[in-house]
């Protein structure tokens, strides 16, 4: 019999490699490759005689790497560790995320976290705290419109910022179909922020009745449920296409219903492989969920040229090198004038010395 | 009592109870929360006792999240003494 009073917590140094190692070295047979990049805050579970009963870590406001030596799983130690973090994690956040494998659904239903939405068989993601995807539906049922239209489209965008193409896509929706919810992402991952790219996309749709704008919340392509999304990477993993499903899940299971949503309009992917592997996910996923999905050809600068599309990189490529007139190309009006309201100097500094993928 | 930030106490573990405590404004009543592995046989107990110690301590306008995993009445009332009192920042001289 184990008693929970056995057990001891240490905070260990993760700038130190003896420590790191040390986590590393627990957790490898148990199939995990700790990086410690990837985590800012980790534990260690002692027993009295000095074992490690198990291991947790977290980046934000997400749990990662919580395993305990099978020997001590009778004990209560796998609720110690999550108990601890989630605390650690309370402290700065509304809410804590666990991404696991669906294995361990029922370990962490059992301990009161709440089932999000499984990208089988690789990932799942639960939440626990003062807020929940529950707030974000009730969000959504303010948004929501009271019209009966049958005929209704999404669109997600990050707006880094917001091109003539963002507003071609939404224009070519919003003509389709009787209304458009354009969720912006709302994770503070870009150059741009959630205030001032939410407020580009809002003053260049104004001219479209049919068109309401949501905030993304933790849920449509965040920091939360789709990390890799905001991470450069050339060559996109299984993790990063799991992701890309679970994303597409949850929108399916929690947003598409509250809205009553049929389709989902997206641009072609030109450079960006993760980007690329959405929307293949989307085409996979979303016809099964009674979604239509609608890829539109990316808009062209001048007709016939290959290669010459609108991307919001482009953009920023272009404020980096100070190309006013390449800028008057391929921004609408609304987002010019909206860039020479805001200080830019900051923006562009960020350009020069941070390569961001998004 | 006046609840100043947010606070928790207790934990995850069987046979406790995890309190989440979140100050509201004035007037938004009591929103509790509560979920119980044993919800069907004692969730109005609970309900009632977590009322009664709310009426001690003249606390109408309060969040709970209440994540209970079987905690025995007395354990369920000192977890949330200890929660609002963390909230209120009255609490000395044990863990934050």
């Amino acid at each position: 019999m184990i008693e929970n009073s056995d057990f001891r917590i240490e905070e260990p140094d993760l700038s130190s490699k003896y420590d790191v190692d040390l986590i590393r070295r627990f957790l490898s047979p148990l199939g995990f490759y700790f990086d410690e990049s990837l985590v800012e805050y980790s534990v260690i579970l002692y027993n009295l005689n000095d074992d490690i009963v198990g291991v947790g870590s977290c980046l934000g406001k997400i749990l990662k790497y919580v395993a305990v030596a099978p020997r001590f799983r009778e004990s209560g130690a796998f609720a110690h560790i999550v108990t601890h973090l989630t605390e650690h994690v309370m402290n700065h956040y509304q809410q804590a995320f666990v991404f696991t494998r669906p294995d361990n659904i029922l370990r962490f239903e059992g301990l009161g976290y709440r089932h999000i939405a499984s990208a089988q068989p690789l990932i799942s993601v639960f939440e626990f705290g003062y807020k929940d995807i529950n707030d974000y539906k009730k969000y959504l049922g303010t948004i929501r419109s009271t019209g009966g239209e049958k005929q209704v489209a999404a669109i997600v965008m990050n707006g880094n910022p917001f091109t003539l193409g963002h507003q071609y896509l939404i224009e070519k929706a919003a003509v389709e179909n009787e209304l458009v919810y354009v969720f912006v992402v709302e994770t503070e991952k870009s150059v741009f922020k959630f205030g001032d790219r939410y407020e580009m996309i809002r003053r260049g749709t104004r001219h479209l009745p049919n068109v309401r704008l949501v905030k993304g919340g933790e849920y449509v392509v965040s920091c939360a449920t789709f990390p890799n999304y905001f991470l450069k990477n050339e060559t996109p993993d299984m993790v990063t296409q799991k992701q890309a499903e679970l994303d597409i899940q949850i929108f399916c299971k929690h947003i598409v219903p509250k809205l009553g949503i049929c389709k989902r309009y997206v641009g072609t992917e030109n450079y960006c492989a993760t980007t690329q592997l959405y929307n293949q996910a989307m085409k996979t996923i979303l016809p099964f969920k009674g979604v239509e999905l609608i890829e539109v050809e990316r808009k062209q600068l001048t007709e016939g040229v290959a290669g010459d599309f609108i991307s919001a990189s482009k953009v920023r490529q272009a404020i980096k090198n100070d190309d006013a007139q390449r800028l008057n190309q391929l921004l609408p009006q609304s987002t010019i004038e909206y860039l020479k309201e805001m200080n830019l100097s900051a923006i562009e500094q960020q350009l020069k010395t941070a390569d961001l993928r998004h | 009592m006046e609840l100043k930030t947010k606070a928790q106490a207790g934990s995850f573990e069987s046979s406790d109870v995890l309190i989440l405590v979140e100050p509201v404004e004035k007037g938004a009543g009591r929103i509790i929360e509560l979920k119980s592995i044993v919800m069907q046989q004692f969730g109005d107990d609970l309900l009632g006792q977590i009322h009664a110690n709310l009426d001690d301590f003249k606390i109408d306008d309060v969040r709970l999240i209440i994540n209970d995993k079987g905690a025995l009445p007395p354990t369920v009332s000192a977890r949330l003494e200890t929660a609002l009192k963390r909230a209120a920042q009255l609490q000395s001289g044990t863990l934050k």
